[in-house]
């Protein structure tokens, strides 16, 4: 599903974010990369929605090699993946429904179709009777729960999420990552990048620790050694 | 993707975006507003530029006066001879008992004058013919004509010999009128381009975090684009529509302050309305085609990624 070949990325001379990094993800897995500030974790993730290019190296999703992937081939890609931040990133100036219909939108998804998938996943994320609500309307956690509603949209087989629960308190956190062992459950492959210690040890799940930009550890059912 | 679909979804999408903007929207058709309006007021002041040199033309004309014993025959010929050229445009006769009817008429009421008259013999005035150019630079030519053998021993005098350098005045005045207001109009134009650059650049600035989010979920470039440069096709047209208005409601009371200066009609409203078709093709479409360019610019500036 993922694979990433003795990739490295070099934004100068001196700083090396990530180095011959090697790895194997499968459909369907629930994976943590866990490190310290600065240990690669978000290079990482940039990587795998090509925000970023490698400087060495080869990175596949689904066959599909995204090394040298051209600019008007982006949106293809992120269409595929499902991508939550930890700022969630959502269009202010648009109400809910609008911000989890306009991902369909940008696909060229009929009417039909938007009217039909947007109420589905907002009852998935338990936000059905706020879809006319503003994200500053919203509580954190509700806000994170539109950004993966927003992600579910294309039923993507990867869900890439970069510190989801990093501004949520500990309620809420345990919210999100419920809902996506819920998402992992219907085959979604899950990445998720965080540095929060108790999400990954209750997890029990595969645990890929990053160090100074290199895999110090991979196990399958990890837990976070860091500090 | 069905083009219908996604041209109703961008359009939809734009006057979203400049309802909910509101106030970033009103600020910006201000911007575009004054802009459009220093450059019609630059406009409007060339042409009572343009208009009051005219004017002063329009005033200026040349009289030839024939001497006493020239015979009618002679004068009218000089007068079909001068009508003929086409740098005239028109030339008025007076025969010699004409000239002194109308005198006396002129000094009906200044007895010693006409007593003065009723002295002398014959009639002492001449024939007279009045000369009007089409362009003031013409009247030298017209003159060099009058050197004619044939009408020069008769001519006794011209008024142009005393006003040759008031003519030239007037028409260097109405020259450097025209090429001073081309001037101005550019150099507000320039300055009205860069004025409505930065500002489409500012509104685009305050939503470059929109228009990464929107590349994150996957938009095409096209799709986060298109919304900006319709969204400033629409202020565009609002900034037009509003000058417009504003330069209709305010044209009655300049024309109304201004015709005492002119003695008359100013002109502008007549020039504002006749031409504002192509006024407004000319601003309108400058101005679309610059709120275009700039939007697609700018927010292709956040589209790196």
């Amino acid at each position: 599903m993922i694979s990433l070949k003795n990739v490295s990325k070099i934004y100068s001379p001196h700083i090396n974010s990530l180095v011959d990094v090697s790895l194997e993800i499968g459909q369907g897995e629930f994976v943590s990369i866990v490190g310290q500030s600065g240990a690669g974790k978000t290079t990482l993730a940039k990587l795998l929605i090509a925000d970023e290019r490698p400087t060495r190296g080869v990175i596949e999703l689904g066959g599909w090699d995204i090394t040298r992937i051209r600019r008007r081939e982006i949106p293809m890609l992120r269409r595929q993946i499902g991508i939550v931040f930890q700022d969630f990133k959502l269009l202010q100036k648009k109400t809910v429904y609008e911000n989890v219909a306009f991902a369909l939108e940008v696909a060229g998804e009929p009417g039909r179709r938007v009217r039909e998938i947007v109420p589905q996943v907002l009852k998935i994320v338990g936000l059905d009777e706020k879809g006319g609500r503003y994200p500053m309307q919203l509580s954190g956690g509700e806000q994170q729960r539109v950004v993966i509603a927003r992600s579910l949209v294309h039923r993507p087989k990867i869900l890439l999420a970069d510190e989801p629960t990093g501004n949520l308190d500990a309620l809420n956190t345990q919210d999100i990552i419920d809902l996506l062992r819920k998402i992992n459950e219907f085959g979604t492959t899950i990445v998720l990048v965080t540095h929060n210690r108790e999400v990954v040890n209750a997890l029990h799940r595969r645990v890929v620790t990053l160090a100074d930009g290199r895999i110090v550890s991979d196990e399958k059912h990890g837990k976070y050694r860091i500090g | 993707m069905p083009v219908i679909t996604t041209s109703y979804r961008l359009l939809k999408a734009a006057f979203q975006s400049l309802g909910r903007n509101a106030w970033l929207a009103i600020a910006t058709i201000i911007v575009l507003v004054l802009a459009l309006t220093s450059v019609n007021l630059l406009v409007g002041v060339n042409v009572l530029i343009v208009n009051a040199a005219k004017t002063l033309e329009d005033k200026v004309d040349v009289t030839i006066f024939f001497k006493r014993d020239t015979k009618p025959e002679l004068v009218t010929s000089a007068k079909f001879f001068l009508s003929g050229l086409p740098q005239v445009a028109s030339a008025d006769l007076l025969q010699a008992d004409e000239s002194l009817a109308k005198f006396k008429e002129r000094h009906a009421g200044d007895a010693q004058v006409l007593a003065a008259l009723n002295e002398l013999d014959d009639n002492p005035l001449g024939a007279t013919v009045r000369v009007k150019a089409r362009n003031t630079s013409d009247y030298p030519f017209i003159m060099e004509t009058l050197k004619n053998p044939q009408f020069a021993d008769a001519i006794e005098s011209k008024t142009y010999d005393d006003h040759a350098d008031a003519i030239e005045n007037i028409q260097h005045i109405g020259e450097r009128a025209r090429t001073v207001g081309l001037g101005l109009i550019g150099v507000f134009g320039v300055i009205a381009i860069l004025i409505v650059f930065n500002a489409i650049r500012v509104a685009i600035y305050t939503q470059r975090e929109e228009i990464g989010i929107m590349r994150l979920v996957g938009a095409s470039s096209l799709y986060v684009r298109a919304p900006y440069v319709i969204q400033g096709l629409l202020l565009a047209l609002f900034a037009v529509a509003i000058t417009g208005g504003l330069i209709v409601l305010a044209l009655p009371s300049i024309e109304s302050s201004l015709r005492p200066l002119f003695g008359g009609d100013s002109g502008l409203s007549a020039f504002f309305y006749t031409s504002w078709p192509q006024l407004a093709a000319i601003e309108g479409g400058a101005l679309a085609l610059l709120v275009a360019v700039t939007s697609w610019i700018a927010a292709g500036r956040y589209l790196k990624r």
